[in-house]
């Protein structure tokens, strides 16, 4: 399961910003910590839960599809993973980028909105990212 | 017999003689100063038990001879400091101590000015180059403090002006029992004051290879895996098997799942072994069920097979 550190940075101006601390952060000192917006807190919420769900939902999936167990076996397996809670499913995930919790046009490998993106490369903060030419 | 005598000691002579040719020049004090020495070599007399070594005597009639003055008052006058070095030493053998301690006891403390900052004039332009000033400026006063009690507290003689009270030794089973939310509290203020920002690029990757943000060099492709398991715990589960049926669709489903499991590089034996136990509940709660579904199904086998026969 992959977390995304999702720190908020308002470099960049434009980004909302939460006035809610909820979780706090385990370094020392006094750091607050603010998602950009309120959906971005609850696709943390998200991913947490499909982290803890994840091996339950992996063996009641085993469970269901396949050919070898009696069918009725499988159709309570079917009502019990549809009895988990609805964040659990890892489907709920969507990859928002990290500094503007922009939905889409998410470049996956730096998990940054492509308006980010460009913003760093141009101000060469991206490292190994040049300008394409040929 | 010529003593030949080193530069210092003659300077030293010549300092004893002349402050006792000082206390000679003043009028009345000739005679008394006389009477002093003889006082003196009298008390010294009366005082010591075993005569003086008579080479050292002889050493001593020697070196007055070398010196420019009075002969024989500068013989009385060694032989008089000798034994007062030799009383000295006998006492020491004895047992007696000094008594600086006493003395210090009774004397003031004299307060040491101490330098706080720097006493540069503010003209004059300073480059602190490792800003190491400014690291003892940050830790302001304590530091220096601390410095100056780094002999201790406890240290020297006992001037015995306070009774001393029990030693309490009922502190450290409160602390077992469990540490509060205050002890807590406190011990990360004290952690949190202690960090200082790094001071540069060296000092950052220290902090963050100690948080864990960055690896430890040369890379341990192990770092984090404690596996002293071999490889055939991880291939070999059919121990974990055991408790299953030995027919039916279970055993051949979980036989998959353990044949899935043994190629599994990513997972630890207790995750392998936790996996097939989820299994084994989940089917021990459903086995009335099992049983009802085994129940019809042979009901419709059998029905099956008579129709089959009817046609």
């Amino acid at each position: 399961m992959r977390h995304a550190g999702k720190m908020a940075a308002s470099m960049l101006g434009w980004a909302l910003r939460a006035a809610r601390q909820i979780f706090p952060l385990p370094c020392r000192g006094q750091v607050r910590g603010y998602y950009v917006d309120w959906r971005m807190l609850r696709d943390v919420k998200r991913r947490k839960m499909a982290y803890e769900y994840a091996d339950e939902r992996l063996r009641i999936n085993a469970l269901r599809k396949n050919n070898i167990l009696p069918k009725e076996l499988q159709e309570i397996a079917d009502k019990e993973i549809a009895a988990l809670p609805r964040d659990s499913c890892p489907v709920r995930i969507r990859n928002r980028c990290v500094l503007t919790s922009r939905p889409r046009g998410v470049k996956r490998r730096w998990r940054l909105s492509r308006i980010v993106f460009r913003h760093l490369a141009d101000h060469s903060q991206m490292s190994g990212i040049q300008r394409a030419m040929w | 017999m010529k003593v030949e005598l080193s530069s210092k000691k003659k300077f030293q002579l010549l300092k004893k003689l002349k402050s006792k040719k000082q206390t000679k020049d003043q009028p009345e004090s000739l005679e008394s100063a006389s009477s002093m020495f003889q006082k003196a070599t009298a008390d010294s007399k009366a005082k010591r038990s075993k005569p003086l070594n008579p080479e050292l005597v002889e050493a001593a009639s020697a070196v007055a001879s070398s010196l420019p003055f009075d002969r024989k008052r500068t013989v009385s006058d060694l032989l008089a400091q000798l034994r007062k070095h030799e009383e000295a030493t006998d006492a020491q053998k004895r047992g007696e101590t000094t008594n600086i301690s006493n003395v210090i006891a009774d004397m003031k403390i004299g307060k040491r000015r101490l330098n706080r900052g720097v006493s540069r004039p503010s003209s004059q332009i300073s480059f602190d180059d490792d800003d190491v000033q400014g690291d003892m400026l940050q830790r302001g006063i304590r530091s220096e403090f601390a410095g100056s009690k780094r002999r201790g507290l406890h240290l020297g003689r006992r001037l015995n002006i306070f009774p001393v009270s029990p030693i309490v030794t009922e502190g450290t089973p409160e602390a077992e029992s469990s540490p509060t939310l205050w002890d807590l509290e406190f011990a990360n203020q004290i952690a949190a004051v202690n960090q200082k920002p790094p001071r540069n690029g060296f000092e950052e990757m220290i902090q963050w290879t100690k948080e864990g943000k960055l690896w430890e060099f040369p890379i341990n492709n192990e770092a984090g895996i404690e596996d002293d398991v071999e490889f055939h715990e991880h291939i070999f589960l059919d121990k974990y098997l055991e408790d299953f049926t030995k027919q039916g669709p279970i055993r051949h489903f979980m036989e998959l799942v353990t044949c899935g499991l043994s190629k599994n590089p990513y997972l630890s034996v207790k995750q392998k072994a936790e996996h097939i136990e989820w299994f084994q509940n989940y089917f021990q709660e459903k086995e009335e069920l099992l049983k009802e579904i085994d129940d019809h199904k042979k009901e419709t086998d059998l029905s099956l097979e008579r129709k089959s026969l009817s046609e």
